[in-house]
This record gives C-alpha cells, sequence and structure tokens, in this order.
C-alpha cells in the first residue's frame, strides 16, 4: 500500500535495525517486540535499578555562581522563586538549598 | 438530484477555524495577562476553547472520512501530503532549539567558565534513565510497526495488543521524563544549560503526550471497527507522527544527553 517515502525509509531502517530480519508481516514485528523490543527495556530498566543502587545520595556542595540560578524575573506561581519542577533536595536556591538537608 | 462530477471533497461550511482561532488569540493574550496581572481566567478561556475546538473539527473529519466517505484516493493523496508537510514544520520547529543549543555549547563563554557543561552543573548520566527512554520510544516504533501490519493483516485483536502496547510505551516514557524533570540537579533557570535543555526536551514531552493521545484516538477507533485493512489513513498518520517523535528524541539523546555531558 502507498506511503510516503519518509516513512518507506523509518520502516525499512527499523527493519534493518532488527539485526537483518526481513520485512515481514505482522508475525514478525510481534516477534520482534517480544523478543527484542521489550526485553531490551527490561535490560535498561535493570541497569537503571542498579546505578540507583550504586548512587550516592549526598548533593554537591553549593556555590552560588551568577550564571546559575537566574533570576531576572519571577515565576508567576508560588513566591515565584521556585522552578516549576522545583526539589528541594536536589535544587538550591540562588541563596542555598532550602532548609535543614542531610 | 444534483452529484458531484469529481472525486473530491468540497467541505461544508464549518466554524471550528474560527473558534480556534479565537482559542489561539485568548491563549497567546491569557499568557501574557497571566505573567504581568497573574490572572488565568482568559488563558483558563483559551484552553477550553482549544479542547472543545479539537474535539469537534477532529470528530466532524472523521465523520466525514468514514462514514460519510468522502474521503476518496484523491483526497487521502492530499491528507497525506498535508500531513507530511506538518510534520516537516515540526522538524524545522525542533532545528531552531538544536541550533540554539549547539551555538551555545560549541562555544562556551568565559561567563560558563569556558566549558560544557558550564561549571557548576551535574548533567544527567546518559546511561541512566535517558537510556530506558531511547530503549522504550525504540521499543514503540516496533509495536506499533507490529500494530500497522495487525490493520494491514485484518488481525484485529493484535492490532487492539500492539497498538494498547505502543501508547503504554509512550506513557511510562512521559512517567520517567517527569521523574527526571523533578530528580535533576539542574533547573531551567540555571543558565543557557537550563534554558537549552528543558526548552528542547520539555518541547519534545508535549510532542510525545500529544503523540499518545494521536494513537488513543486511534486504538479507540480500532475498537470501533472505523479501520479497514485498505484504508486507515488516521492510523498511519499517527505512525508517521510516533516516529518522528522517536527520531526527535535520538538526536535529542546523542546531542544534549550524551555528546552535551
Amino acid at each position: 500500500m502507498a506511503m510516503s517515502p519518509t516513512a518507506m525509509v523509518a520502516r525499512r531502517a527499523l527493519a534493518a535495525a532488527s539485526q537483518g530480519s526481513h520485512e515481514g508481516g505482522a508475525r514478525t514485528w510481534k516477534i520482534l517486540s517480544f523478543v527484542l523490543a521489550l526485553p531490551g527495556v527490561g535490560v535498561c530498566v535493570a541497569n537503571v535499578y542498579m546505578k540507583m543502587q550504586a548512587h550516592s545520595h549526598d548533593h554537591p556542595e553549593f556555590v552560588p555562581y551568577p550564571h546559575l540560578r537566574i533570576r531576572t524575573k519571577p515565576w508567576p506561581w508560588g513566591d515565584g522563586n521556585h522552578s516549576l519542577f522545583h526539589n528541594a533536595h536536589t535544587n538550591p536556591l540562588p541563596t542555598g538549598y532550602e532548609g535543614p538537608h542531610h | 438530484m444534483a452529484h458531484q462530477a469529481h472525486a473530491y471533497h468540497m467541505v461544508d461550511p464549518s466554524p471550528w477555524p474560527l473558534t480556534g482561532a479565537i482559542a489561539a488569540l485568548l491563549m497567546t493574550s491569557g499568557l501574557a495577562i497571566w505573567f504581568h496581572f497573574h490572572s488565568t481566567v482568559l488563558m483558563t478561556l483559551g484552553l477550553i476553547l482549544l479542547l472543545l475546538t479539537m474535539y469537534q473539527w477532529w470528530r466532524d473529519i472523521i465523520r466525514e472520512g468514514t462514514f460519510q466517505g468522502h474521503h476518496t484516493p484523491p483526497v487521502q493523496k492530499g491528507l497525506r501530503y498535508g500531513m507530511i508537510l506538518f510534520i516537516t514544520s515540526e522538524v524545522f520547529f525542533f532545528l531552531g532549539f538544536f541550533w540554539a543549543f549547539y551555538h551555545s555549547s560549541l562555544a562556551p563563554t568565559p561567563e560558563l567558565g569556558g566549558c560544557w557543561p558550564p561549571t557548576g552543573i551535574t548533567p544527567l548520566d546518559p546511561f541512566e534513565v535517558p537510556l530506558l527512554n531511547t530503549a522504550v520510544l525504540l521499543a514503540s516504533g516496533v509495536t506499533v510497526t507490529w500494530a500497522h501490519h495487525s490493520i494491514m493483516e485484518g488481525e484485529r485483536k493484535q492490532a487492539i495488543q500492539s497498538l494498547t502496547l505502543t501508547i503504554l510505551l509512550g506513557l511510562y516514557f512521559t512517567a520517567l521524563q517527569a521523574t527526571e524533570y523533578y530528580e535533576a540537579p539542574f533547573t531551567i533557570a540555571d543558565g543557557v544549560y537550563g534554558s537549552t535543555f528543558f526548552v528542547a526536551t520539555g518541547f519534545h514531552g508535549l510532542h510525545v503526550i500529544i503523540g499518545s493521545t494521536f494513537l488513543a484516538v486511534c486504538l479507540l477507533r480500532q475498537v470501533q471497527y472505523h479501520f479497514t485493512s485498505e484504508h486507515h489513513f488516521g492510523f498511519e498518520a499517527a505512525a508517521w507522527y510516533w516516529h518522528f517523535v522517536d527520531v526527535v528524541w535520538l538526536f535529542l539523546y546523542v546531542s544534549i544527553y550524551w555528546w552535551g555531558s
């Protein structure tokens, strides 16, 4: 059936990336999904889990660099001093980490 | 009785382009009002109007195509051109943000410490969650291809399974990125590193959400027997968009996460 050249190239690339499997029907891609794609995700999940365990839990020492923690204009929420995904443990304010920290 | 003597679709008059334009006006001016006068009313109104416009406009297209038969081969060809051109415009959109990233990172200024990442920035480990995210999106590209072949071969149950799997992978990516955003030791306010990182990955994340939604609509339509093995352009458009989102991520991963660390 007709597909754009771009889509055909993408499809070809994905088919080629699956280590030489011929471009086949639904069954081929189903096999690729359960034998290659999802186990690949599983391996990466395991990798993340193991790396998380090996992490140190301390945040880097605070240095009040002028090129970081820019506050040219306050954010339109809260006190205007906290970014949208602010995390008190990992994100210091321009004045340093907030509150008591371990 | 009058019949059209051509295969094209002369669309009936519709209010949705107007409501869409009004929504765009309300959202943009509403954003300015929020920033300067701390009221979210205008922006919220614009957002609601936008959602209503999208729902009704696309519902009408589905009615015209699937139920009224207006999407003849030449009409479908036009829709294909349209989707390709739209995705092309999105490529240029992202190109701009990559330009900004490389402009700042190839020649880091003295203010940043003359290095990239800038002094004081702890970049994310590219071989932790970002690598997982890469695997998730690549896997979703495989599952969406499985879905396409299933539809073409009339395998209804497999099509539903593979499409669902694709959407779940998309949601998993979004959840992972959200936790990365929360856990990151740097914010959008951390100089040009923060700006380029969060604007580029942020717009990408928005496109993942849009793509997942598009696929979810296709899943609903597949369940309701809208697609035939020969004619399922809505799904193809969603799949093209999804592959585009995947490719943008690959560039983001290599440029910002990997090289940029």
